[in-house]
């Protein structure tokens, strides 16, 4: 009998923190022979637990390509974030997955890339950044657009500057108005306006773009403008989720099970779905 | 021909698997105005006779209200996980109602698609159901409107029918209850019959159709004005099978827990950043019917509903899915009229 709720045993390697409340963990299994047969795509999901508190959902931002340990990041918000906090290297903790479809990332190859992120958006977005820098002959022109409330709420900071340095890739980075400090270098402004402004090429392109709600909404009439179809604008639903594997009953938007027919969708799969989100 | 057994002969059976071991569960009155499915420790306990509707349903017996899903134990940084397995001791339930089993064919499609969970698979295995056919309904019951019957065989693994001398009708329907039976039963010329059942108020065809069209509708919002969002409709719903997974223990072990949970309640879809995709009860309520009409249809081919009645027998305000159903119906007839 297959425990499908059983997680997997991880080793904390790594705990960085990016912002006053956001943290990313480094992992790999305990068990070596899991860890060897391990494989997953970028764009998936696993569920995350801190034993005595409890399960939470989040992207596993780090690149598939990665084969030593994956990685997951997250905001301090709640019961498991709160002791997901204080892990430190070395400690264990758990894990489910992969779930869930990932990004097409064969389908964009020979397209131009723009990746929009808001906030805590920009793991699930960090995990197809380098798994296209990794692969970078099949991809064309890479943008990052990527905003925050405050300077202080920019994660992977140090990656952004990284991808900044590679050829053929843009990084724009903005603050919420209000958000900037006296040093900032960057944009200030929403992220859609921001994206509007940049006048980023956009043919043949595909687009993936995660953040919250709001923000959705208005930079997506934008990547139409620019003649972008709904079926190369991608996102990925982030529900809330107990099981991930299609029974709690919670996760879905309509008639799809966000944890096993998503997380990621295009725009043209998404305007079939009822206003449930 | 038919096979029967005596009240008497059947009241000695459960005894007798009760007396092996084996956890009995049927009908019983816990309190003078409460009817529960409860688990037997001798057969004079079971209710056969009249109107017997339990408030409960026996999805606690396969999908239980809590469940362990494995246990944890905490040592410094070590930590151990270790599966939690209860006695595979048998099940058998006497007098369900049919509606009551019926749930479980249905059920079946969500807990095996994919993903196979391994504790409903196990006490579904465990479990023998021996349904009473239904002579008797309420005004509430309306198994006739989801495509059900007083005597539907579906998840039972043999009936009986009450042929009113002190003599059940056995229909054996399985090999599980086969063997449940095997020589307690007498071969006679008697054969049992259900009630008619609640005349059919529900034309499945015009809700299915309203629902595939209207999620937008504002009718939702008076569909479920008078919701207090108990969530009992859910929880004693022999098909709701929403649940939650927590952790229960402290710093030493505990054990990860499933429980159940239900859309109508406010947080259930609430995101970490206070985002709330139905943050509202109308979206609720519609979640809940849209599940059960449309959502579940459409993907498994069966309604998620076996028209128990319990949703609206349970709540506090008269609601559940009958009064909704035939609400929508009343409104999708008007609105044709009005667009006519």
């Amino acid at each position: 009998m297959t425990n499908i709720y059983k997680p997997d045993l991880m080793e904390v390697l790594q705990v960085k923190q990016h912002t006053p409340d956001v943290k990313s963990v480094r992992i790999k299994f305990q068990d070596e022979a899991r860890a060897r047969e391990f494989d997953f795509h970028v764009g998936q999901f696993g569920i995350f637990s801190a034993f005595g508190y409890g399960e939470s959902t989040f992207n596993i931002c780090s690149s598939s390509n990665w084969k030593d340990y994956i990685e997951f990041c997250f905001r301090k918000t709640g019961m498991v974030t709160e002791a997901l906090w204080r892990i430190e290297e070395g400690d264990t903790i758990g894990f489910r997955g992969p779930y869930g479809n990932s990004y097409p990332m064969k389908e964009w190859e020979g397209k131009n890339l723009i990746f929009i992120g808001g906030g805590i958006a920009m793991p699930p977005i960090r995990c197809a950044i380098w798994y296209a820098l990794e692969n970078r002959e099949k991809y064309g022109n890479i943008t990052i657009v990527y905003g925050a409330r405050t300077v202080d709420d920019l994660v992977f900071q140090d990656e952004l500057d990284e991808w900044a340095t590679r050829e053929r890739v843009t990084v724009i980075r903005t603050v919420d108005p209000g958000g900037e400090t006296p040093d900032w270098t960057g944009k200030v402004g929403f992220v859609p306006t921001v994206v509007e402004e940049s006048n980023i090429p956009m043919d043949n392109t595909a687009a993936l773009v995660i953040g919250p709600p709001i923000m959705i909404k208005y930079t997506l009439p934008i990547l139409a403008k620019a003649g972008i179809a709904d079926e190369d604008i991608y996102t990925s639903l982030e529900n809330r989720m107990k099981c991930g594997v299609g029974k709690c009953g919670r996760c879905n938007v309509g008639p799809v099970y966000v944890c096993k027919e998503g997380p990621v969708f295009n725009m043209e799969q998404l305007k079939t779905l009822p206003n449930d989100m | 021909m038919s096979e029967v057994i005596s009240q008497q002969t059947l009241s000695q059976l459960v005894d007798q698997w009760i007396s092996q071991g084996k956890r009995v569960a049927g009908p019983t009155r816990v309190k003078p105005d409460v009817l529960l499915y409860e688990f037997l420790t001798a057969a004079d306990q079971l209710l056969l006779n009249g109107f017997i509707r339990p408030a409960n349903t026996i999805k606690e017996l396969i999908f239980p209200r809590t469940e362990k899903l494995y246990g944890y134990r905490l040592e410094g940084k070590q930590i151990e996980l270790y599966d939690v397995e209860p006695p595979a001791t048998e099940q058998i339930v006497v007098g369900a109602r049919p509606c009551d089993a019926a749930a479980f064919p249905t059920l079946d499609y969500v807990f095996n698609w994919d993903y196979k969970d391994p504790f409903y698979r196990r006490l579904r295995d465990l479990t023998t159901i021996v349904t009473l056919a239904c002579r008797d309904h309420d005004e509430h019951c309306f198994c006739t409107s989801v495509k059900l019957a007083p005597d539907d065989e579906g998840g039972s693994d043999a009936m009986l029918f009450d042929l009113g001398d002190g003599n059940y009708e056995v229909r054996c329907l399985t090999d599980k209850g086969k063997a449940l039976f095997a020589g307690a039963t007498q071969s006679s010329d008697k054969v049992g019959k259900a009630g008619p059942g609640p005349e059919p108020s529900i034309d499945l065809d015009k809700v299915k159709q309203f629902l595939d069209t209207n999620f937008e509708s504002p009718q939702w919002q008076s569909l479920s004005l008078r919701c207090v969002g108990c969530g009992a409709c859910a929880y004693t719903c022999p098909t709701c099978h929403c649940f939650d997974i927590v952790d229960e223990g402290n710093a030493a072990g505990g054990a990860r827990v499933r429980n159940w949970d239900a859309c109508q309640f406010s947080m259930f879809t609430m995101h970490a950043s206070g985002h709330n995709p139905r943050s509202d009860k109308s979206q609720r309520q519609r979640q809940r019917i849209m599940h059960k009409f449309q959502i579940y249809p459409d993907k498994f081919g069966e309604i998620l509903c076996t028209g128990c009645g319990n949703c609206t027998r349970n709540c506090p305000v008269s609601l559940g899915v009958k009064p909704v159903l035939e609400a929508i119906q009343e409104i999708a007839t008007t609105e044709t009229i009005e667009t006519k």
